[in-house]
């Protein structure tokens, strides 16, 4: 079958100019229609805006953390079924089905689990196969489990290295490897309580550092398309841009992904001794463009904390609101902490969701800044709509400050940053540039050849609500969405890579269990079929 | 070989599916108490959606209670796979479920190999006026009791007394422990849903945070029913909540006093029970009025069923996924003694299609 969508403005840098032009759909994929070919079907979408299918790189949709803090929090949803406006978690998307429907509705298309433990990928991939409409990827942790480790202090091989990494990324299903404050889950279980990139792991004479620098060097060695994603040490404390600068030095041109740098923007400057450092970073990260992060905006009201650094988390839990939280010292790469937390507008949450806004816009090139919230940290991700809004209205921006707290504004430079995102921008940022970052080229784009995840949206004056219901939305090729509501359910994929499993490795990892666990490998390992799903797994390409 | 029966009539399993499904299809009130593995939760919890019927576990009281330790409270916790390798003190809280004695076992037999690195030491905190039965002959644990004390009580002392507060009169053996404490590097207390009511459960979590001020100090759950466990990890993802959810208008709310499935099959709310049995050796409630459908594991009809479905068991019978608290997360099972007993997902999704009108299950 052959689909048009004709009349609609084209916004796609990635081919070229916007425009009015049209973009035709065949068995799932978008085409150039031959000379002549009349479509079988066609969408009149005059008035709106077509961009490709959106593409959040870094969102907790998925896993044991999300599943516990479900767990822990049943009236976040219950509670505020009846009034969904006035608290943005009750529209989260609580469970794997609301999640699908909910991104599906706002034009997303492709969403990325970033903190998948090895040893509950199983788990994690059950989720996600539940999440219906779009496709999912998830990033395996390292970093932090023994055999790592150890192989970094024994001086073992960088081959050797590699082969390890290549394994946890295959068996786990993993789409690249993330680093959680690497090496402090490890040394949380001796007892350290604070642990910057320079502190070294009890038992190991390992500095962060040293498990960054080797991770980062692994997987580009490998030919991962998704550069080390790197959660730094100390997030959210005072002074952590000190460490955002450090842990960005320590790149040497060699490219990588910093998560979530909004919660490194803090110095400690004022009477508070808690100030924005969101300027110096944004030119630190402007000086280095083998760097890119992705923003983890506050917005204000209820939320959950969900993270695998149980070392900050454990610190949080006197701040949980309402009183509850679990801390998990997780095996090897796993655990983290649950923790409720409400963002109010006083003078730290509003220095927050100010230097959230100072990255994204002291930032200059929208290829290196990723559009997040780190979902549900900063806030949930049906928060969304509001932040393109204030990305792309000054005037929006400077109304929302009116009713946030003049002191912290007053240490910050967003009052005097009057850039307005283009719509060109929110294209590369939330779609040509996450398919960038994570090597899939079928998508990000309306090229022909790219799968046919579009996102129509109804130009008005309201950028939010726009964003928030968009017109018609296509999952390769087939109509999900129309006029805000999901209009067709189907199972999207998990993209995955695929690397042989190296011999020795896998011989080495099944010693290593039954020695250390007392247990076959295969209690830690899975096939395709236990996700009981027709091809739940598509395979992506590895950088030569 | 029967796997059919309408009353205690053999029937062709077709026949068993179609009857069911009418039974489904005309209730007013279906209920589900759910024992299966991962794909049989899921198919089951799809189909409570389509029909806006109600969902529990075959063992719900034991489950609520496990449920609520952490939406009313939290905790601090760590894995199996963790204590092994790090624990040289372990603190056996109560009666853990005897399911659990492979576990230990393989503990008992092994030393860690990460933190402190030492021999492991047990210890057992019970009640004064029970003797520990469950778990003892696997383990040798010095035991932490005192005078007169209740099981919560005893931990109430042992909060104390790790405190450094004053008690009134020490528990036996604690002094042993609290150099052990001082001296080991990541302790655990271990515990099960049966070993401990509620206020125990809280006792022990504030006993661990308040610890963990300036040591290290971790909890291991295991579940009383591990299968359970998967059940309420499956529900969760699936609607957001544990089970006793209820759909209404096709959305899951969740009320541990409204969808308790055996209250409502007690007071007579619930007309038609789906009941499931995966792994067999149960008889479906006597009480209420509701016609039940057994999804049982057996080679009769069970007692007082309008229809079974004889099925099979994951890890057994076919392939599957169950949690497992040898590993502390799911695990993909092997059909141990493959057989041609469908699975409860399979025999499930027959059912949904067999509804009329209904269609095919989104999961
Ligand atoms: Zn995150």
């Amino acid at each position: 079958m052959l689909t048009r969508l004709t009349g609609g403005e084209v916004v796609d840098p990635v081919n070229g100019a916007t425009g009015i032009r049209d973009i035709w759909i065949r068995d799932g994929v978008i085409v150039d229609p031959r000379e002549g070919e009349a479509a079988d079907q066609t969408h009149d979408v005059s008035g709106c805006i077509i961009m490709a299918g959106a593409i959040d790189i870094h969102s907790h949709i998925g896993g044991g953390n999300v599943n516990t803090a479900r767990l822990l929090l049943p009236e976040h949803h219950k509670a505020h079924l009846p009034r969904p406006a006035a608290t943005p978690l009750s529209n989260a998307g609580w469970s794997t089905f609301q999640t699908g429907c909910l991104y599906a509705q706002m034009g997303f298309t492709t969403v990325v689990e970033p903190a998948m433990a090895p040893y509950t990928a199983l788990h994690t991939h059950l989720e996600l196969a539940d999440i219906p409409i779009i496709d999912r990827a998830t990033l395996a942790i390292l970093g932090n489990d023994d055999f790592t480790l150890s192989l970094l202090r024994d001086g073992k091989s960088e081959a050797m290295i590699d082969d390890y990494v290549a394994w946890v990324v295959g068996s786990t299903r993993a789409l690249g490897v993330k680093v959680i404050n690497a090496g402090a889950a490890a040394a949380f279980k001796e007892n350290v309580r604070a642990f910057s990139f320079d502190d070294e792991v009890p038992e190991y004479g390992l500095s962060s550092r040293k498990i960054v620098k080797s991770m980062q060097h692994s997987v580009t060695r490998l030919g991962i398309p998704h550069p080390l994603h790197v959660h730094a040490n100390n997030l959210g404390l005072a002074g952590s841009a000190d460490t955002a600068d450090v842990t960005i030095a320590a790149t040497e041109g060699v490219p990588m992904h910093l998560a979530h740098l909004q919660f490194y923007g803090y110095g400690t400057q004022g009477k508070r001794a808690f100030s924005s450092e969101a300027a110096r970073l944004a030119e630190s990260v402007n000086s280095n463009p083998n760097v890119t992060i992705d923003v983890g905006q506050v917005m204000f009201g209820q939320t959950v904390t969900i993270s695998s650094d149980v070392m900050r988390q454990f610190s949080a839990i006197d701040k949980a609101s309402p009183k509850k939280s679990v801390i998990i010292d997780g095996d090897g790469n796993g655990g983290g902490g649950i923790v409720p937390y409400s963002y109010k507008r006083n003078y730290y949450g509003t220095l927050q969701w100010a230097v959230g806004l100072e990255l994204f816009l002291l930032i200059a090139n929208p290829w290196q800044v990723f559009f997040t919230t780190d979902h549900p940290n900063g806030a949930p991700f049906t928060a969304y709509p509001e932040i393109f809004e204030l990305l792309m209205s000054s005037e929006a921006r400077d109304a929302r400050a009116v009713e946030l707290n003049v002191a912290a504004l007053e240490m910050t430079t967003l009052a005097s940053i009057r850039r307005e995102y283009s719509l060109e921008e929110i294209a590369i940022m939330t779609r040509a540039s996450p398919a960038k970052l994570l090597g899939l080229k079928d998508r990000g784009h309306l090229g022909a050849g790219a799968i046919a995840d579009i996102a129509v949206y109804r130009r008005g004056k309201d950028i939010a609500k726009m964003f928030r219901e968009a017109a018609l939305v296509f999952k390769n090729g087939q109509l999900v969405v129309k006029n805000g509501k999901v209009s067709a359910y189907r199972w999207g994929k998990t993209l995955r890579l695929n690397p042989p499993p190296d011999r020795a490795m896998v011989k080495r990892m099944k010693a290593y269990h039954e020695d250390r666990y007392g247990l076959p490998l295969e209690w830690f390992t899975f096939p395709d079929s236990a996700i009981d799903r027709d091809e739940p797994f598509m395979e992506v390409p590895w950088n030569s | 070989m029967s796997v059919a029966w309408i009353g205690s009539q053999p029937v062709p399993l077709a026949d068993a599916v179609r009857t069911a499904a009418k039974l489904l299809a005309s209730s007013r009130c279906p209920v589900f108490s759910l024992d299966a593995d991962v794909h049989g939760t899921r198919s089951a919890i799809a189909l409570a959606a389509v029909l806006g019927a109600a969902y529990d576990h075959r063992s719900g009281d034991a489950v609520a209670r496990e449920v609520a330790l952490f939406t009313d409270h939290g905790g601090m916790f760590t894995t199996p796979g963790e204590v092994r390798r790090r624990s040289s003190l372990i603190v056996l809280v109560g009666d853990i479920a005897p399911a659990h004695a492979e576990l230990f076992k393989g503990w008992g037999g092994s030393s860690p190999d990460l933190g402190d690195k030492a021999p492991r030491r047990w210890f057992q905190v019970s009640a004064s006026d029970r003797p520990t039965r469950r778990g003892k002959a696997v383990v040798k644990a010095v035991p932490l009791k005192g005078e007169g004390l209740s099981l919560n009580a005893t931990l109430a002392v042992l909060r104390a007394e790790l405190q450094d507060r004053m008690v009134a009169a020490p528990l036996q053996n604690v002094e042993r422990l609290k150099k052990a404490m001082a001296s080991a590097q990541f302790p655990v207390f271990v515990f099960s849903g049966g070993s401990l009511d509620q206020a125990g459960l809280v006792m022990l979590q504030d006993l661990i945070v308040d610890f963990n001020s300036r040591h290290r100090l971790s909890s291991l759950f295991l579940p009383d029913d591990d299968d359970a466990w998967g059940t309420v990890l499956t529900s969760l993802w699936m609607t957001g909540f544990p089970p006793r959810t209820g759909f209404i208008n096709s959305l899951p709310s969740y009320d541990p006093v409204r969808w308790d499935v055996q209250r409502m099959i007690r007071e007579r709310e619930a007309d038609v029970h789906v009941w499931m049995s995966a792994r067999g050796g149960e008889d479906p409630p006597k009480r209420g009025s509701a016609a039940v459908i057994a999804l049982d594991k057996t080679e009769r009809p069970a007692r007082g069923a309008a229809v079974t479905i004889a099925v099979g068991e994951a890890g057994l019978d076919h392939d599957g996924v169950r949690y497992s608290s040898r590993v502390g997360t799911f695990t993909a099972v092997r059909a141990a003694e493959p057989s041609p007993l469908p699975s409860v997902s399979a025999v499930l999704r027959q059912l949904a299609e067999a509804m009329p009108g209904k269609g095919t299950l989104i999961c």
